[in-house]
């Protein structure tokens, strides 16, 4: 059974050479190259897997081969010297100076003066003196020329195989010490490989003999491996968050990897000389400085709001505010920018808001912290909105978006909302973790720029859900710099 | 966000409660927007979230909070402030150097080494961060008994001479500014003046060369001083005031008696400080129900604002309240409203549904980039995602092109990450460098945001979205790139067209310029010495289009 599985599996090289052996002669390499039109490599590859599989077995065999030189190889082309000599004279008109024949035949000096002597002794060729020496052929010469002389037979032979030191006849053996001597053929001592048929390798041939020869495949034999053209894990994460918060009745706002200070900081009521607009916390620009800010109208609003809290009943910061400051430019350092833009920009009432931003904040790059990383944040806004929702918001993107069976609302501070809370939210596999921060926008803002209703805004802790939901303990790895990984990550819904 | 270490049997005598576990220190800790960062044995760290309300970066102030909140003590904390008998004297020549003081006394103080840590740590937060680094809030405390008679700030000359804390030997201001560790740290804040202020006694006994450093004599403070002198200095004399009533509560909270201090500018405006005169501010009922969504009697809402510690008059429409000469975060309504809720406590609030309901959508821009994204994956690449921050050495350098204008940042935390792209190129190409050891051939793309300058944006730039796809194998050539480009167009119905292009990122003779309408790119084969900038031994060729 097994043996019979064997024979079916023989692949086509290793059947072609089996048929081969199946006259049961002993054979080396060449020969079964040459009866079953294989290639020699492949004949050496057969050969090693049947004697494996214990089909044929397989003996070395020391022998002394005859090869050619590279000159041996030449006159193999091209013709041994002493004829190209007589060719070129021919060509010449039987008569020439040395030079002009030694270029006409392309031969090297030592090559022509050989040549020449063995030509003179056969009388194929006079050397006649005139102005300069000149050669001439001979009749004999002439009629020699049609014909191939014995050296030139024995060289061919020794190229093609057809003998060795060992075969060769009592004339040949002269001629070839004489190639040997000439140095167009040399003895090389070689390893031969001889194959023979065993009973086992009988039988597979009568077997595939009677099944009409149909390979059967292994199917445990391992497949090339193919990479498939994938979506990267994190984008793909960030694109299905998307996809809910869509579902969830949700707008997406246009981001900017460069923002003014106005809108990151000055319309999210955050005073020019907050702690946080210091250069520390955030990046600068070097040659990029101010940038234009929007409409002056909405610009005195700001400007207002906060020296003096505007038309909303608030105190305001009390200073002197700066347009300059505010037209200020540098890199986004947090995704409520976006929804500061929407605000100036209008909003639609009730309305729902996010966007996916890039951020940047001068941090050391660590397993824990990237200097650029992805914000999650919006806002929606109705007139009947309070705190209730608030907290009822944060606890559906929880459930949905985290999977959260519990949630847990602690008081935090953002200059930008009133009240402002932290959302914990208990994940099966995570525990606690700190999924978001959130709060109502502070009437600085939404009042002052004329907003109709309470505007309800978060910002979700996303890259920890990410790294858990990708099962990567190193945040540098959302953006993983490893092929290998990019390809082995299984593709799967992260929901 | 103020971190601060604590001592918990400290923190629990404060307030006059024991905590029994740690959740039940985690519930109080909430009240004062804090959180316990660590518990180990009786010492605590505990993260203080609120950057705006200074009055709890001390373990006395959230004891404060607590204890309203938990029912031990209920509206504004009162303290009693004795006349002390000294006056200050503030003279002229400080007005642009730094005009303003406020001081205090505070006696019959049992100091220990957990109030001096204390004292030490509150010091160090308002100092830091609401007074910017000691510019504008600089705090002094000393030992009173060592003060004798009156206290005098004013200009002096750099010459002067007084022995500076921690040290032996006399040294003047000059040489405290260049030498003495604070003075190199804070010196800036003096350095471009002629002369720096001091604040002396009766008996020219130097007290502080304030914003810099006390004196050995009266600065040092040990556990056999008994009454302290406290000395603010600054710009703004309410922001003063404010720093000066924080640090007299929580001496006052350890069982202070604080006294206070009659001061006299140049102009002969008097000024007695501290003063703990509370604030009014009016609430309109109806708000605080409409943002807080609680549904409470004016009665319920009252007991809430007193534990917040705030004093509560209805009358009728609004709440007339009163909160603490501490506070400086009251601005809006909201303020208080937010206290109101956390009094209710944020986990015992019901969360309402929300059941607005709006249609959602993507951006257009992500849309087309997904189905550009389609594209990429169908032809069988892989998706990577690089950063858009970068260095010159990447962009410019390594692709051998000329010296470009890049969107730089002026204060990188790695030169690796200083300016931002203009090409996603270079940032696969170095992927590839650093996945030789990955199976040939390797196929990726990227879709992204390029940085350019424009005049006529209002940021200043234009942020570009490219694609760009790289593919590195034995055979990879100019064709392999065109083909993946005409499957890119062909399946979005771009036209395009190529011009041939001398490019130094690529193989002469191997490159074009593609234009599909206006927007253009580039394809051909990456060039020999490009490849090897990134250590990259395979042939690489490649195609990046604006989009």
């Amino acid at each position: 059974m097994n043996f019979e599985r064997t024979a079916k599996a023989l692949s086509e090289i290793e059947r072609k050479t089996l048929e081969v052996l199946a006259d049961e002669k002993e054979k080396g390499i060449l020969d079964i190259s040459k009866e079953s039109e294989l290639d020699k490599d492949s004949v050496r590859r057969a050969v090693g897997w049947l004697a494996e599989k214990k089909l044929i077995e397989l003996k070395e065999n020391k022998a002394e081969n005859l090869v050619l030189s590279p000159k041996g190889k030449e006159a193999f082309e091209k013709g041994l010297p002493e004829q190209r000599m007589m060719k070129a004279l021919h060509k010449l008109g039987s008569k020439a100076g040395f030079g002009k024949v030694m270029k006409e035949a392309c031969l090297e000096k030592t090559e022509f003066n050989a040549a020449l002597g063995k030509n003179k002794r056969k009388a194929f060729v006079f050397i006649i003196k005139e102005k300069e020496p000149m050669i001439e052929l001979t009749e004999v010469g002439l009629e020699f020329l049609e014909k191939t002389p014995e050296e030139k037979i024995v060289l061919d032979s020794i190229e093609n195989k057809q003998v060795s030191t060992e075969t060769a006849e009592e004339k040949e053996t002269e001629i070839i010490t004489e190639l040997i001597e000439r140095g167009l053929a040399e003895k090389k001592e070689s390893t031969e490989r001889l194959a023979r048929i065993k009973e086992d390798g009988k039988k597979a041939v009568s077997l595939l003999e009677k099944s009409g020869g149909k390979r059967a495949y292994n199917i445990h034999d391992p497949a090339p491996t193919i990479f498939i053209g994938k979506k990267q894990p994190y984008i793909q994460f960030l694109q299905q968050i998307r996809r809910k918060l869509t579902e969830l009745g949700f707008k997406e706002m246009e981001t900017n990897l460069i923002e003014l200070e106005f809108y990151n900081f000055d319309v999210l009521f955050q005073p020019q000389n907050h702690p946080a607009r210091s250069w520390t916390d955030t990046y600068q620009l070097k040659g990029l400085k101010k940038g234009n800010l929007p409409d002056k109208k909405i610009v005195k609003l700001i400007k207002e709001a906060h020296e003096f809290g505007g038309k909303t009943g608030s105190k305001g910061w009390g200073y002197d505010w700066s347009a300059g400051i505010a037209s200020r430019l540098m890199p986004a350092a947090h995704g409520t920018a976006a929804s500061a833009r929407q605000l100036v920009k209008g909003v639609e009432v009730p309305g729902k808001y996010f966007a996916v931003a890039r951020c940047y904040r001068p941090d050391v790059i660590d397993a824990t912290h990237l200097s650029e990383f992805n914000q999650m944040e919006g806002f929606i806004v109705d007139k009947s909105f309070n705190f209730r929702h608030l907290l009822g918001m944060l606890k559906q993107f929880a459930v949905e978006i985290a999977g959260a069976e519990d949630v847990k609302f602690y008081p935090d501070y953002y200059p930008f909302t009133e009240p402002s809370v932290q959302l914990s939210a208990k994940h099966p596999q995570l525990g606690w973790i700190e999924f978001g921060g959130a709060g109502i926008f502070r009437p600085e803002m939404t009042e002052q720029l004329g907003i109709e209703g309470k505007c309800l805004a978060w910002g979700l802790g996303i890259d920890r859900l990410a790294m858990f939901k990708l099962g990567i303990k190193d945040i540098r790895h959302l953006f993983s710099s490893s092929l290998n990984w990019l390809r082995e990550e299984p593709l799967v819904n992260m929901e | 966000m103020p971190t601060l270490e604590a001592n918990k049997k400290d923190l629990e005598t404060l307030i006059g409660k024991k905590f029994k576990s740690r959740a039940e220190l985690e519930e109080a800790l909430m009240y004062a927007k804090a959180e316990l960062d660590g518990l180990e044995g009786d010492e605590l760290k505990i993260d203080v979230k609120d950057t705006n309300r200074p009055d709890l970066w001390s373990i006395e102030g959230i004891a404060r909070e607590i204890k309203g909140r938990i029912g031990k003590e209920k509206g504004i904390p009162v303290y009693k402030v004795g006349k002390s008998k000294v006056k200050a004297k503030i003279e002229k020549g400080l007005e642009n150097i730094r005009p303003k003081a406020a001081y205090a006394v505070a006696k019959n103080i049992m100091v220990t080494d957990e109030l001096i840590r204390q004292m030490v740590q509150l010091q160090e937060k308002i100092c830091q961060s609401f007074g910017g680094k000691r510019e504008q809030v600089a705090i002094g405390i000393f030992d009173f008994d060592k003060i004798k008679g009156n206290v005098r700030y004013y200009a002096a000359d750099p010459e002067f001479e007084f022995v500076p804390l921690g040290y032996r030997v006399k040294m003047n201001l000059a040489e405290i500014l260049e030498e003495h560790p604070k003075g190199i740290e804070y010196g800036k804040l003096l350095k471009k003046f002629k002369k720096y202020p001091l604040l002396v006694d009766e008996e020219e006994g130097v007290l502080s060369m304030p914003p810099i450093i006390n004196s050995e004599e009266s600065g040092k403070i040990t556990e056999k001083t008994r009454n302290l002198f406290i000395d603010i200095t600054g710009f703004d004399q309410e922001k003063i005031n404010v720093a000066l009533r924080i640090v007299c509560c929580a001496l006052a909270d350890r069982g202070a008696k604080i006294e206070s201090v009659e001061l006299q500018y140049p102009n002969g405006k008097k000024l007695v400080t501290p003063n703990f005169k509370n604030k009014k501010f009016k609430i309109r009922k109806e708000y605080a129900g409409e943002l807080s969504g609680l549904d409470k009697t004016d009665k319920q809402f009252e007991t809430l604002l007193k534990q917040a510690r705030y004093n509560v008059k209805n009358n009728g429409v609004n709440f007339e309240i009163e909160y603490p000469s501490y506070r400086q975060d009251i601005l809006h309504e909201v303020d208080v409203i937010e206290d109101i809720i956390i009094s209710e406590g944020f986990n015992s609030i019901e969360p309402a549904t929300v059941s607005v309901s709006t249609i959602g959508n993507e951006l257009c821009e992500v849309k087309d980039n997904d189905v550009l994204r389609d594209c990429c994956i169908g032809i069988g690449l892989q998706e990577v995602l690089t950063f858009t921050l970068t260095s010159r050495e990447k962009q410019e350098r390594k692709m051998c092109t000329e010296e470009q204008n890049f969107v730089e940042i002026e204060n990188p935390v790695s030169e690796n990450w200083s300016v931002y792209r203009k090409s996603i190129l270079p940032e696969l190409l170095e992927f590839l460098g650093m996945n030789k050891h990955a199976v040939y051939p390797q196929r990726i793309f990227e879709i992204g945001k390029t940085v350019h300058f424009n005049k006529k944006s209002d940021t200043g730039v234009t942020e570009k979205n490219k694609l760009c796809l790289v593919l590195a194998s034995r055979e990879a050539n100019f064709t392999h790139a065109k083909s993946a480009l005409q499957a890119v167009c062909n399946a979005r119905k771009w036209k395009f067209s190529l011009t041939e292009k001398d490019d130094p990122r690529f193989e002469k003779g191997r490159c074009a310029e593609i234009s599909i309408g206006k927007r253009k790119g580039i394809v051909g084969e990456i060039n020999k010495k490009v490849l090897s900038n990134f250590g990259i031994e395979m042939p690489v060729a490649a195609v990046e289009i604006e989009l």
